[in-house]
Order: structure tokens, then C-alpha cells, then sequence
């Protein structure tokens, strides 16, 4: 069973955004000459860029949690990520990213689920993929 | 084993959660919103989680500007409310492979995790 998050366009100003909320200073994010300088075919995005593609989506993060895995999306612990870095995303690439659920269990109480996306650009090119451990809250009982 | 440089971050003030919040597409309430955070237990609003993580990426990008991250994994280990001062401590186990741990002051862990250098610059 796999969840298709919609092809998303990366865009500078987002990674810009996202880069000063991190309070990143690198002029790589922001400035597309000192990218190219730096090596880069353009603006790179940072390496935790990926939670822009899964939240600001079409079909997006909360639909995932909502209707697929079932779950109340305000009503999860995230307890681990990783992620492994193929190619480095860039401004103007177009992200197309598939979410598997590789794991569920039921451990001291609570619901575990170990989800691992892929991102993939428009040449169908693997740039990242993320493991995440998400934990479903036991319902407060009031 | 080789230590890296101590990153004490300024402390996290609650319109940084609302500007990551408004970055990340994660518009979850308890990251914002007292009310709700107490409605679900808690003292406060509470840091996302990737807040956290893309601080600790930008600090290994700070130890290494010149190389790229190959891997990176890490475990969030205790919520972070406004407020509080992370401090950021690394080490290098090999030439490429390093160990990231984030504290606050009162040396709570808050993030522990472990990652992979490409070789070479970009």
C-alpha cells in the first residue's frame, strides 16, 4: 500500500522562506550566484526541505495521517527521522514523493508507524529518501 | 574521537514556531497555540520536532561548510518549549561519520542522532 503525494514544484521563494525561519544565514539559499559559486546548478534546498513537500502539497501530509494511515493527524508524536541523500534538491525541480508504510506495531500502549518516503524528481531520479517513526497518542481521556 | 565546536543557540521565541510553522506546511496548533498545547497536557507550546532537526542539519553544515550531508538520522527524545536554549554538540567518530547530541541548559537531551559526510566538496 503506498501513498502518492502530488508533484511539487520547488520554488526558490519557499526555500528562501524556509531557510530564514531556520534563521540559515548561507548565502546559498538565497542568492542563486552563490550557489553556482558554490558549485550548485542553482538554489539548493536544505537538507530538511522534504516536510515542505509532504505539508504544503495537493495532496498533502494531513490527508496521508487523515485517510490513508487513518489517524488523527494533531494526535502523533514524530520520534525519529532520517533521511539518505542521493542528489541534492534545487529550485525548479519537480518532486514526486511516495510514502510506504514499512512497519506498524503496538508497543506500551501506543500505535507505532515507520513510513519511508521517496522523492524523486522529474527524471524519475531518486534525490532522498525519509524514514520517519511516527507514534499515535492514546486519546486523552478527560 | 573528535569534538566539535559547542553551538549555543539564541532561545527559541514563539514567533519562531509561528514563521516554521507558516516555512514547513505543519500548521499542527501545539506548536503555536498555548490553549491547545494545554488542552493536550502540556506547560507550553512545544518546538516542531523538524524545527529541531533542520537546527542540527545547519550545525553540521557549520562545522562542514564545504561537504555535503550523505545520511542523517536522529531521535527526538524530549519536547522543547520557548524559552529554552538548545545547546548543540558534535563529534566525529571517523573522517566522515559524526555524532550529534542537543541539550538545553539544564542538560535535558532534546535530539540525539548520528550522520554520514559525502566525501569531497560539493
Amino acid at each position: 500500500m503506498v501513498f502518492d503525494y502530488a508533484p511539487f514544484l520547488v520554488e526558490a521563494g519557499k526555500i528562501k522562506e524556509f531557510a530564514r525561519a531556520l534563521q540559515l544565514e548561507n548565502p546559498i539559499y538565497f542568492d542563486a550566484e552563490a550557489a553556482k559559486s558554490a558549485g550548485y546548478r542553482g538554489i539548493p534546498a536544505p537538507p530538511t526541505f522534504t516536510t515542505v513537500i509532504d505539508f504544503w502539497n495537493d495532496r498533502n501530509f494531513y490527508q496521508l495521517f487523515s485517510n490513508f494511515l487513518k489517524l488523527n493527524p494533531n494526535n502523533v508524536l514524530h520520534g525519529e527521522q532520517a533521511y539518505d541523500y542521493h542528489k541534492v534538491i534545487i529550485a525548479g525541480d519537480i518532486i514526486s514523493a511516495q510514502v510506504t508504510v514499512k512497519d506498524q506495531f503496538h508497543k506500551k500502549g501506543k500505535n507505532f508507524f515507520q513510513l519511508e518516503t521517496v522523492y524523486r524528481n522529474q527524471q524519475n531520479e531518486t534525490m532522498a529518501v525519509g524514514r520517519a517513526t511516527i507514534i499515535e497518542m492514546p486519546e486523552v481521556t478527560a | 574521537m573528535t569534538e566539535l565546536p559547542a553551538i549555543i543557540k539564541k532561545p527559541i521565541a514563539p514567533i519562531d514556531l509561528v514563521k516554521y510553522s507558516g516555512a514547513s506546511g505543519d500548521f499542527n496548533e501545539i506548536h503555536t497555540v498555548p490553549a491547545i498545547a494545554e488542552e493536550k497536557g502540556l506547560d507550553d507550546t512545544i518546538a516542531h520536532g523538524m524545527f529541531v532537526m533542520g537546527w542540527a542539519a545547519a550545525a553540521v553544515e557549520e562545522w562542514f561548510p564545504d561537504r555535503q550531508l550523505q545520511s542523517f538520522g536522529v531521535r527526538f527524545q524530549a519536547v522543547t518549549h520557548p524559552g529554552t536554549v538548545l545547546v548543540i554538540n558534535g563529534s566525529m567518530l571517523t573522517d566522515k561519520e559524526g555524532e550529534i547530541l542537543i541539550k538545553d541548559q539544564q542538560g535535558q537531551t532534546k535530539l540525539m542522532g548520528t550522520f554520514v559526510l559525502k566525501n569531497g566538496s560539493t
